[in-house]
């Protein structure tokens, strides 16, 4: 009895002492399912310059990332930080849920333009931005030609439907490849079209819907007359099954970003252009960002912080943009003389970084998607004209607004 | 305090078993309160306030019916709730024959029986996510086994993905939950058969009786307590059923495989409502309990109706 006494105090005292020394530890969430080896060079820089620090980094597939991140915050067990669309920002900011983030003014001025809208809501910048992407639509090269015609890029909507039909009625591939899974990428491709038709979905300055415009419907027209010379069901895809059907030679030609050439087969001869310009506006694109968001109450704020400040700062970034193959989220031409994207296949998501439309930032932002979705579904499976369509998915963006 | 346990001192034998019993039931109870009792009070409470992710923080607002006007006056609810039932109806209705089916060849004296019935029980013990991938991709146009058959067939011209229209989705699902939802009912239904008497059979065997009428007249009456208790377990399940859906179809394409149990997860989870999500599941509890009801009276007057005919002939 005496012993075990004794083995109890020294417990209690070796507890006590080991306490101080105890590792601190930063959660970090990473959606997408991995952490890349840039971000990983940066993980370790940190731990090292914090001895005892350690960071948790857990990587999440997209699908349930965002969800888990924010449930955790809502449930009172926050992460330190997290790798998210830049869209949930609004949402979380206006819950309480994150702090604002300070970005040097260095920094700031290096960024793209309109990629610090992105990130901002009331005047605050809520997220540091860490992966930029503008589309472009590739091309079967091999597929345009067996359908008899000349593989160069069509300028406008007509142009890519006329290509779209010639491959569906002579080949044994669909024309193009579309998305209609209730997925954010497919609100994402119709907001390339949307972009390139001079339509808009709010005013980003005073927040008014502006989705139910002439431009909107006629988008969604020709998204549901794509869908006539695209792949079987389009309502059971979503982008990266888009890429299967592209390499197995089943469509003709489909949108995605910078990547998709490395994610292509070899042997496939294709080409890479801006994405046609429909009768009211001209070629335009999208810009998504996601960014690094730190949550208001983690056990280690400013450690977190500061994390996020060095994944997301200068040559870090750099490392990553290059080796993820991103579009350049910063102006890195200012900073050095060799960049990655000085040729020709990057100029096509370089060039129209001035003229794309932001992924818009809502308070509810999956009613932006659920609003926006239901439009091209309805489009695609016929339940209604387009005008109506398009009039119930503004009131749904409306409340979610 | 000595006065205070006197009065409470049981001065019975009676009062002493009540006691007891109470005692030995206390844990479970708070248990049952805990887990039970407590979450559904505050589901209640929270279908009166405006929960969401923004409130908390600042806490939410007590916004009294609110709520349960905005559902119910809302023009997808009936549609909702009428899928709800069609769905459960049909998905009941299916594993109930199948069920029936699979229990009177399994009962009966073939060959390799032991086999066969080992064979019933996959869908059943696979773990549910895993078989809805399963499905997942046997529905997909492009690669599926089930769009590849029917062209071959030459029932489809090209490909066809299940899940990419409205009826096919809703239909694909139900095939799905019956897949999953049958082998638990076929084990019920024939350990029901295995425990009516061989007597009555040898009984009616010796009086001329046919098969389908010995079926007709002794097994399903015999067995009738069992139907009912199934049907209404089923019926619950499959009114609450998630996983199969969600994995499937997440409710879509454009709702059309949104049933209540979807909707209050979407609504509650999937976009932060907890105030609005809990009033969804107030009505579901609210429906559920009087379609068990409903569900309950009447067929136990069909049962013993049943039973007492086939006791006469």
């Amino acid at each position: 009895m005496k012993n075990i006494k004794k083995a109890l105090f020294l417990a209690f005292i070796g507890a006590g002492l080991m306490a101080p020394v105890q590792a601190e530890e930063v959660h970090m969430i990473m959606c997408g399912g991995e952490i890349r080896e840039a971000d990983q060079v940066v993980i370790a820089a940190f731990e090292a310059k914090y001895s005892g620090v350690t960071v948790n980094a857990e990587a999440l597939p997209w699908g349930t990332c965002q969800d888990k991140s924010m449930t955790l915050a809502a449930a009172g067990d926050p992460a330190g930080l997290a790798y998210m669309g830049s869209r949930t920002l609004k949402q979380l900011a206006r819950s309480g849920l994150i702090v604002p983030v300070t970005i040097p003014e260095d920094q700031q001025e290096m960024y793209q333009p309109g990629i610090l809208n992105t990130v901002s809501d009331g005047g605050k910048t809520w997220g540091f931005p860490h992966a930029f992407s503008t589309k472009a639509l590739f091309i079967n090269c091999g597929l345009v030609e067996e359908a008899g015609l000349a593989c160069v890029a069509p300028k406008t909507w007509t142009g890519m439907y006329n290509m779209a039909k010639a491959i569906n009625d002579n080949t044994s591939a669909a024309g193009v490849g579309i998305t209609g899974k209730d997925f954010d990428n497919t609100m994402h491709q119709f907001l390339n079209y949307l972009y390139s038709n001079g339509g808009t979905v709010n005013d980003a300055a005073t927040g008014e819907i502006t989705f139910n415009s002439p431009e909107t419907i006629e988008t969604l027209e020709f998204y549901g007359k794509l869908a006539t010379v695209a792949q079987e069901g389009p309502l059971g895809y979503e982008r990266s099954q888009l890429v299967q059907l592209y390499n197995d030679g089943q469509i003709g030609m489909y949108i995605d970003g910078p990547w998709g050439a490395g994610s292509h087969n070899a042997n496939i001869s294709e080409i890479v252009v801006p994405i046609p310009a429909g009768p009211s506006g001209s070629s335009g694109t999208l810009l998504i960002t996601d960014s690094i968001a730190v949550f208001k109450g983690s056990a280690n704020e400013d450690l977190a912080m500061e994390l996020a400040s060095m994944l997301s700062s200068g040559e870090a970034q750099y490392d990553l943009d290059m080796s993820w193959g991103l579009t350049p989220i910063m102006q890195y031409e200012k900073m050095m003389d060799d960049v990655y994207y000085d040729t020709d296949y990057w100029q096509t998501f370089v060039a129209p970084i001035g003229s794309g439309g932001p992924e818009p930032m809502f308070e509810d932002f999956k009613a932006l998607q659920a609003g926006i979705n239901g439009a091209i579904q309805g489009m695609i499976l016929g339940d209604g004209s387009a005008a109506d369509l398009v009039a119930e998915a503004a009131e749904i963006l409306a409340e979610g607004n | 305090m000595s006065s205070l346990l006197k009065m409470f001192k049981p001065k019975t034998k009676a009062q002493t078993t009540t006691l007891f019993a109470w005692a030995l039931i206390a844990p479970a109870a708070l248990v049952m309160f805990w887990i039970v009792v407590w979450p559904l009070y505050e589901t209640f409470r929270l279908s009166f306030t405006n929960a969401n992710l923004g409130t908390l923080m600042s806490g939410s607002d007590y916004i009294g019916w609110e709520n349960y006007e905005k559902v119910l006056g809302g023009r997808k609810f009936p549609a909702i709730v009428g899928r709800t039932f069609y769905w459960m109806f049909l998905s009941v209705g299916f594993k109930m024959i199948l069920g029936l089916i699979g229990a009177a060849l399994l009962a009966s004296n073939i060959r390799a029986r032991g086999v066969i019935r080992a064979l019933v029980m996959p869908p059943w013990i696979v773990p549910i996510a895993i078989g809805c991938f399963g499905w997942l991709w046997m529905y997909n146009g492009h690669f599926g086994l089930l769009s590849n058959f029917a062209e071959m067939a030459g029932i489809t011209d090209g490909p066809f993905s299940f899940l990419a229209y409205k009826q096919s989705a809703f239909y694909s699902a139900v095939v799905t939950d019956v897949w999953i939802g049958t082998p638990m009912v076929t084990l019920f239904f024939l350990a029901a058969m295995q425990g009516v008497p061989k007597d009555l059979y040898e009984a009616a065997y010796v009086d001329g009786a046919s098969r389908w009428y010995r079926f007709r007249r002794i097994t399903l009456p015999q067995i009738m307590p069992t139907i009912v208790s199934m049907a209404l377990l089923s019926a619950i399940w499959t009114f609450n059923s998630f996983e199969i859906i969600w994995i499937l179809t997440e409710g879509g394409p454009r709702g059309a495989t949104t049933t209540l149990i979807i909707d209050t997860f979407k609504t509650a989870i999937f976009s932060y409502k907890f105030g609005a999500g809990a009033t969804r599941a107030v009505l579901v509890v609210l429906i559920l309990g009087v379609f068990s009801v409903i569900y309950l009276t009447v067929l136990g007057r069909l049962s013993k109706k049943y039973s007492y005919s086939g006791a006469q002939k």
